[in-house]
C-alpha cells in the first residue's frame, strides 16, 4: 500500500465526561485500500466512523483529507470534500425511485426550482456506466432486494465523488450470493483508487475483502497491520481475549452432545407443506440437541419455522411435540405449549424498544407475576436481575429502556425472554445478526448451557462459520425443501455450501 | 418520479360510484346539481390539498377549521368594521391564515412538538380568537349585516361555458369560480411537487426524514413551508365559503379537520407520510361529495350519511393497508 493516503485522523479522542470511549486514535486510509475495523460493540468503532463522518467532533486530534485539514464535526463538509458513508440501516426513501433517492437534496434545477429531469438521468447513466453497475433509474426503492439497495446508497456516494467510502456492516441483512455481489462492487471501486473502511461483524467477508484490518478494544487500536499477516483466531483474541475467543470457535461444540439421540423426539415434523412456501418437509429435533436449519436467503426457512410456531399456516402435514399431535393457530398456544420463538428482526418483533430491560425479559411470562389483578414488581425486579446477572447484560440496569442498548445486548435481553419461559422447544430465527463477535460468544453459551439442561433447540440461521460453531446436527434447506440432514461433527463447509448449490461462501 | 401504488383504482371507482348514482337516482344528473356539487366540494378539496401536504411529512393538522374560521373573521372584520378595500381584506385573510400555518411549523419543529399535539393546542387556540375578534359580537347589529365588498362577493361567480360555447340545446352545468381556483391550485401543487427540488425534498423529508437529513435537505424549512401552505390552503377556503354565505361565523369550517383528513386518506395519501399526490385528496373530496348528494337525493337521513362517510373512510383505509402489506412481501431474491 504506497498509494496517497486520502483519508488520516491523528490523535483521535473522544470523552463523555468522565468516561473515554476512544483514547486518541489513528486511522488513514489510501487510495485503493479496503480496510476492515473489526471490534466488540463498545470497542471505540461507531465512535471512530461518526467522528469521520461528521456527526461528532472529536474531543482532541483532527482529520485530514488529501492532507488538508479539515474541519470537525460538519458531516455536510466531509460529505463535500468526499467522505461518505454508508449506514447498517437503509438511508435511502423507500418511496422514491432510484434517480431521485441518487440525487436527493441537490438535483441541478432551473429557473422556477424545476428539476432539469433529462441531465439527471444523463448524469445518473453516466455513473452507472462508470462504475460498470446496473440498476433500474426508475424502479422504486422499496421493490429492490437489499443487496441492490446498497448499491444505491453506494451510487449515492460515488453521486457526490466520494474518495472515501465509510461502510458499516454492509452485509448486515444480505444473503451469501449477495455478499458477493457486494463485493465484487466493492473490488470494483477499489480498482479505481477509492478507499474504503469496512466496518464488519462478520471476519470471513473481512478475510475476503479487506486488504488491511484496523483492530479496536476497548477505545483503542490494538492492531493495524495487513490482513496477510493475521488469521481468524488471531483477530478474534485481539478483539475479546482468550477467554471469549475459544467460546466464539467451533472448538467449543467439543461438548456436543456425541451419540445421537434416542426415544420420541421433542419436535417432530412430517411432511409439512404449504404451496408457494414449503413442500415436504419432515424434521426431528430432539431434547438436548441444536440443530440448525441453513440455506440461501429464500430458501423459506423462516416461514417454515413460523409454521411450526402457529405464526404462519400449513397446508398439510403433522407436527408432534413429544409424540403428542399439536397444530398451534396462535403464537400464544405455542407459547402454552412450551415453544419459545426468537425472532428475526429484533427491532421490528422482537422488543418493545422503549420499554425497560425488566419489561421485555418477563413480557412472554407476564402471566406468572400476578398478584390478584395487580402484576407482583418485586418479582419482575428479581426475575430480571438473575437474568441480567445470567446473561451478562451491559449495562445492569434493569430500568434502562432497550433502545439504548448495542445489538448483541438487545439480543440477550430477545434471548433472555425466551429462556425465562423455559420452554420444552425454543426456536430462534437469525440469533446472531448485527452482534458483536464478543455477545455472539456469549448468545452460543447459553444455547449450549439451554441444550444441555435438556431444551430442542431450533436455529435458522444464513451463517455458516456460526452453524459449524453451535449445530449437533445441520440441516439444509433449498427452495422450501430439506434437501440434506447432516451431524456437524462429519460435516465441512465446503459440503454445506454444495448442498445449497451456492456459488461462494 | 412516484409511481403511486393502486391509487389508479380512484379515479376508476370515482367514475363507477358517479355513474351508479346517475342510473340510480333519477335527479342526480342535472346541471343544477353538478353546479351544487362543484361549488359546495370545491373549497373542501383546496382544505384536503392542504392538509395532505402535513400528511405527507408524516403529521396532521388539526387546526384547519380553526384556521378558517380566523381567516374568515379577518374577512369579514376588515370589510365590515375596517371598511377596507376588497383586496386588501382578501390578501390579509390570507396572510393571517398563512402565518397560522407557520405558527404551526414552528411549534413543530422548534419545540419539538408531535403535529397532533401541536395542531390541536392551535385549533383551541384560533377558535379562540376567532370569539375574541368576532366582530358579530364587538359591534352591535353586524351579526346581521350581509358583506357586500364585491372582492369577497365575486368569489361566488359561475362562469356559464355552455352559453360561451353555444351549446345550449344541452344543459351545460356553468362552472363556479372556486372550482376553476381548485384545479389552478391543483395544477401549481403537483408541479411543485413533481418537477421541483421542493417537491422532491418534501417526499424525502416525509418518507425518511433521517437518510433527507444525511442528504442535507432542511428538514426545518420544508416542514415550515408544509404546514405554511396548510394555513395559506384553509384560507383560500375560508374566503370561498364566506362568499357563498355573505358572511362569516364563529363556526365556520368546525369539522373541516376530519373531512380533509378523510378525503386525504381516500385520495390515497399514506397516514405515515412520504406517500401520495394532490389529485388523489381532491378526488377523494368529490368521492365523498358524490356519495353524500346522491344519498340526500335518494332521501336517506343524515345521520345514515355520516355512518356511510366512516364507511368510506374506513373502506379507503383497509384498501391501502391491504395495498402496502402486499407490498411488504420480500421481492424475490435475485440469483437463489
Amino acid at each position: 500500500m504506497s498509494g496517497l493516503a486520502l483519508l488520516e485522523g491523528r490523535a483521535l479522542s473522544k470523552v463523555y465526561g468522565l468516561s473515554t470511549v476512544l483514547h486518541p486514535t489513528d486511522v488513514v486510509v489510501v487510495a485503493g485500500e479496503v480496510r476492515g475495523l473489526v471490534g466488540s460493540n463498545g470497542a471505540g468503532k461507531s465512535t471512530l466512523m461518526k467522528i469521520l463522518t461528521g456527526a461528532i467532533a472529536p474531543t482532541s486530534g483532527h482529520i485530514l483529507i488529501n492532507g488538508e485539514i479539515a474541519s470537525p464535526g460538519r458531516p455536510l463538509e466531509m460529505l463535500r470534500r468526499g467522505v461518505a458513508c454508508i449506514y447498517q440501516h437503509s438511508n435511502l426513501v423507500a418511496e422514491m425511485s432510484v434517480l431521485d433517492n441518487i440525487y436527493i437534496g441537490r438535483q441541478p434545477t432551473r429557473r422556477l426550482g424545476l428539476i432539469q429531469r433529462k441531465l439527471l438521468r444523463e448524469q445518473a447513466q453516466a455513473l452507472l456506466a462508470r462504475h460498470g453497475m446496473d440498476l433500474d433509474l426508475d424502479a422504486h426503492v422499496s421493490t429492490l432486494s437489499t443487496v441492490r439497495q446498497k448499491e444505491v446508497e453506494i451510487l449515492k456516494a460515488l453521486a457526490l465523488d466520494a474518495r472515501v467510502l465509510l461502510m458499516d456492516e454492509p452485509t448486515a441483512w444480505l444473503s451469501v450470493a449477495d455478499v458477493a455481489r457486494l463485493h465484487s462492487t466493492i473490488d470494483g471501486l477499489r480498482a479505481r483508487g477509492v478507499g474504503i473502511i469496512y466496518v464488519s461483524h462478520v471476519l470471513d467477508e473481512v478475510f475476503a475483502i479487506c486488504d488491511t484490518v484496523t483492530v479496536m478494544r476497548d477505545g483503542s487500536v490494538v492492531a493495524d497491520q495487513p490482513i496477510a499477516q493475521l488469521d481468524r483466531a488471531r483477530v478474534i483474541e485481539l478483539m475479546v481475549g482468550k477467554t471469549l475467543a475459544t467460546q466464539a470457535l467451533g472448538e467449543a461444540n467439543g461438548a456436543a452432545r456425541s451419540a445421537p439421540a434416542a426415544g420420541v423426539p421433542r419436535l417432530r415434523c412430517r411432511a409439512l407443506s404449504k404451496r408457494g412456501e414449503f413442500h415436504e418437509v419432515s424434521l426431528d429435533v430432539h431434547a438436548g440437541e441444536i440443530l440448525c436449519l441453513t440455506g440461501l436467503v429464500g430458501s423459506k426457512r423462516s416461514e417454515l419455522v413460523q409454521a411450526i410456531f402457529g405464526a404462519n399456516r400449513f397446508d398439510s402435514g403433522t407436527i408432534e411435540l413429544e409424540g403428542v399431535p399439536v397444530k398451534f393457530h396462535s403464537p400464544r398456544a405455542a407459547i402454552a405449549s412450551g415453544v419459545g420463538f426468537v425472532t428475526e428482526d429484533r427491532h421490528r418483533d422482537g422488543l418493545m424498544l422503549d420499554l425497560s430491560i425488566a419489561e421485555n425479559l418477563v413480557a412472554a411470562t407476564l402471566g406468572r407475576y400476578r398478584r390478584g389483578l395487580l402484576l407482583a414488581g418485586e418479582r419482575i425486579r428479581a426475575t430480571a436481575l438473575r437474568l441480567i446477572t445470567a446473561l451478562n447484560i451491559q449495562p445492569p440496569d434493569f430500568m434502562k429502556p432497550v433502545r439504548l442498548l448495542s445489538g448483541g445486548n438487545q439480543q440477550k435481553v430477545l434471548l433472555g425472554k425466551w429462556l425465562d419461559l423455559q420452554p420444552r422447544l425454543l426456536i430462534l430465527d437469525e440469533p446472531t445478526v448485527g452482534v458483536d463477535i464478543g455477545a455472539k460468544a456469549e448468545i452460543y453459551g447459553l444455547l449450549r448451557a439451554a441444550r444441555d439442561n435438556g431444551m430442542a433447540v431450533l436455529v435458522v440461521s444464513s451463517d455458516l462459520e456460526e452453524v459449524m460453531t453451535i449445530a449437533d446436527r445441520i440441516a439444509v434447506m433449498v427452495a422450501g425443501r430439506v434437501v440434506r440432514t447432516r451431524e456437524t461433527c462429519e460435516t465441512k463447509i465446503v459440503d454445506l455450501v454444495r448442498d445449497m448449490g451456492a456459488v461462494s461462501a | 418520479m412516484i409511481r403511486r401504488h393502486g391509487i389508479s383504482a380512484l379515479p376508476i371507482f370515482f367514475l363507477v360510484t358517479f355513474a351508479f348514482f346517475c342510473a340510480v337516482v333519477p335527479r342526480f344528473a342535472t346541471a343544477g346539481n353538478l353546479e351544487a356539487l362543484m361549488a359546495g366540494y370545491a373549497f373542501i378539496a383546496i382544505v384536503a390539498m392542504g392538509e395532505s401536504f402535513a400528511i405527507l411529512l408524516r403529521g396532521v393538522d388539526l387546526s384547519v377549521g380553526a384556521v378558517m374560521a380566523l381567516a374568515g373573521m379577518v374577512a369579514f372584520d376588515a370589510s365590515l368594521i375596517l371598511h377596507l378595500p376588497g383586496y386588501l381584506s382578501v390578501a390579509l385573510a390570507l396572510v393571517v391564515a398563512t402565518f397560522a400555518g407557520v405558527l404551526n411549523g414552528l411549534l413543530i419543529v422548534f419545540l419539538r412538538l408531535q403535529p397532533f399535539i401541536a395542531t390541536l393546542a392551535t385549533l383551541a387556540a384560533y377558535r379562540g380568537i376567532v370569539f375574541a375578534i368576532s366582530g358579530r359580537q364587538l359591534v352591535p347589529g353586524l351579526s346581521t349585516t350581509a358583506l357586500d365588498d364585491p372582492w369577497i362577493i365575486g368569489l361566488e361567480t359561475y362562469f356559464d361555458v355552455g352559453a360561451t360555447l353555444g351549446v345550449e340545446s344541452i344543459a351545460v352545468p356553468a362552472i363556479p369560480l372556486s372550482f376553476l381556483l381548485m384545479i389552478v391550485l391543483l395544477v401549481l401543487f403537483e408541479v411543485l411537487l413533481r418537477s421541483t427540488r421542493f417537491g422532491r425534498d418534501f417526499y424525502a423529508t416525509g418518507g425518511n426524514p433521517e437518510a433527507a437529513r444525511l442528504a442535507g435537505i432542511d428538514l426545518r424549512r420544508t416542514v415550515l413551508i408544509g404546514y405554511a401552505l396548510s394555513g395559506f390552503c384553509a384560507g383560500v377556503a375560508a374566503l370561498l365559503l364566506v362568499a357563498r354565505l355573505t358572511t362569516s361565523t364563529e363556526a365556520l369550517g368546525n369539522g373541516m379537520e376530519l373531512t380533509a383528513i378523510a378525503a386525504a386518506v381516500i385520495g390515497g395519501v399514506r397516514l405515515n407520510g412520504g406517500m401520495g399526490s394532490m389529485w388523489g385528496p381532491v378526488v377523494g373530496t368529490f368521492l365523498l361529495g358524490v356519495v353524500l348528494m346522491g344519498l340526500t337525493l335518494f332521501g336517506i337521513s343524515q345521520f345514515v350519511q355520516q355512518i356511510l362517510t366512516g364507511a368510506v373512510l374506513l373502506a379507503a383505509i383497509a384498501h391501502s393497508r391491504w395495498l402496502q402489506s402486499r407490498r411488504l412481501l420480500p421481492s424475490a431474491p435475485e440469483g437463489s
